[in-house]
């Protein structure tokens, strides 16, 4: 039997095997050569349909709280934390702030986040090397966020993983700070093709690095033409408004769309 | 390293489908913009296979343009 469905059919092609060689065959038989007759199932199951279901309903929960949920995806150590602890303090009484932070150990995020005053929890995801939809329903169940409020999820540091599962957040917003270089959209293009919004962080440091911000935006939206693209320091400040007008933008979107 | 949950998700749905019968063989596809790896998911799949129906099943990789990643089909005993 050959892969048919995906055009690349015939009876003589190519096979990737468990081994990683590629060669081609021409007949079917199990590796294993055994006798037992077989038969063949069509499944045709995506393999994420699983975690895409239960974004979904993540998704509607949220729509049905009117609330706000976002994922921050990185490296490691381009400022999340930092973003997160100044966004809570700036928009103190302006909007309810939840968050689900993730990191394969410890709780020292959840920490540095609660004391800012907000609701926080940790999820630990142990190997893992990014939230799953499953994770942040357990989560939720847990924060019980108030309706009309933002949630703010640290995924767990990493420009790869985390772009492949939906979380039922409204967007991705990938930090990129100045210190990693800015040849990263074009390394990790599936994150930037994830997100609708890329922060440039630690801009305090750029007179100490070579990073070219325009040609960083360029090659973002060489991969992704919509995203947009703000410069800041989660440290001075600087630039921060434009991320908290664009969170608001966001927020009135998510709390108007109930009633749509 | 997604590919070891991807990896225990093929082998969650192929194991779910076949029910107690042995699968000898697995088809899956793995799209270009699938941001998965094809030998990540091949060198993670005869460790998780190890003790459930799966257990020795050969697995095929085809590499497709498109973006999804997808358990297309397998072979199983046939029933008793
Ligand atoms: N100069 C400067 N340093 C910053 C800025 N933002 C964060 N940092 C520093 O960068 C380091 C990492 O920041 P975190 O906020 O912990 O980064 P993170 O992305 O949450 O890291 P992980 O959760 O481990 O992935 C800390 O030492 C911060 O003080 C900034 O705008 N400017
Ligand atoms: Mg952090």
């Amino acid at each position: 039997m050959m892969c048919g469905h995906c055009g690349c059919g015939g009876p003589d092609h190519e096979h990737e095997h468990e081994d990683g060689t590629r060669h081609s065959h021409s007949h079917s038989h199990a590796h294993g050569h055994t006798h037992t007759p077989t038969t063949l199932v069509e499944l045709q199951t995506r393999v994420l349909a699983k975690n895409d279901a239960i974004a979904a309903r993540n998704r509607a929960w949220f729509a049905g709280r009117e609330m706000l949920a976002i994922n921050l995806v990185s490296s490691p150590g381009a400022g999340k934390t930092t973003l997160l602890e100044r966004t809570i303090r700036d928009l103190h009484g302006q909007y309810d702030i939840g968050v689900l932070e993730g990191d394969q150990a410890t709780s020292l995020d959840r920490d540095r986040v609660a004391a800012t005053g907000a609701p926080v929890i940790q999820v630990n995801t142990g190997t893992g090397c990014h939230l799953e939809a499953d994770q942040v329903a357990r989560g939720l169940n847990e924060l019980r966020p108030a309706p009309r409020s933002i949630l703010l999820i640290e995924n767990v540091g990493n420009l790869v993983c985390p772009a492949m599962f939906d979380l039922g957040e409204r967007a991705k917003v990938v930090i990129l700070s100045v210190t990693e270089g800015d040849d990263k959209p074009l390394k990790y293009p599936h994150m930037f093709r994830a997100a609708p919004l890329m922060l440039i962080n630690k801009i305090d440091l750029l007179p100490h690095v070579d990073f070219d911000v325009a040609r960083v935006t360029a090659s973002a939206r060489d991969v992704n033409p919509a995203i947009a693209a703000i410069g800041l320091s989660a440290r001075t400040g600087e630039g921060m408004q434009q991320w908290y007008d664009w969170l608001r933008r966001e927020w009135t979107v998510a709390t108007e769309a109930a009633f749509a | 390293m997604h590919e070891l949950a991807l990896t225990h998700e093929i082998v969650a749905i192929v194991c779910q489908a076949a029910g107690d019968r042995r699968v000898h063989r697995v088809t899956l596809e793995v799209g270009e913009r699938s941001c998965a790896t094809p030998e990540s998911i091949a060198f993670c799949f005869d460790v998780i296979a190890r003790g459930t129906c799966a257990e020795g099943a050969r697995l095929d990789i085809c590499r497709t343009d498109g973006d999804d990643l997808m358990v297309t089909t397998m072979e199983i005993e046939e029933a008793a």
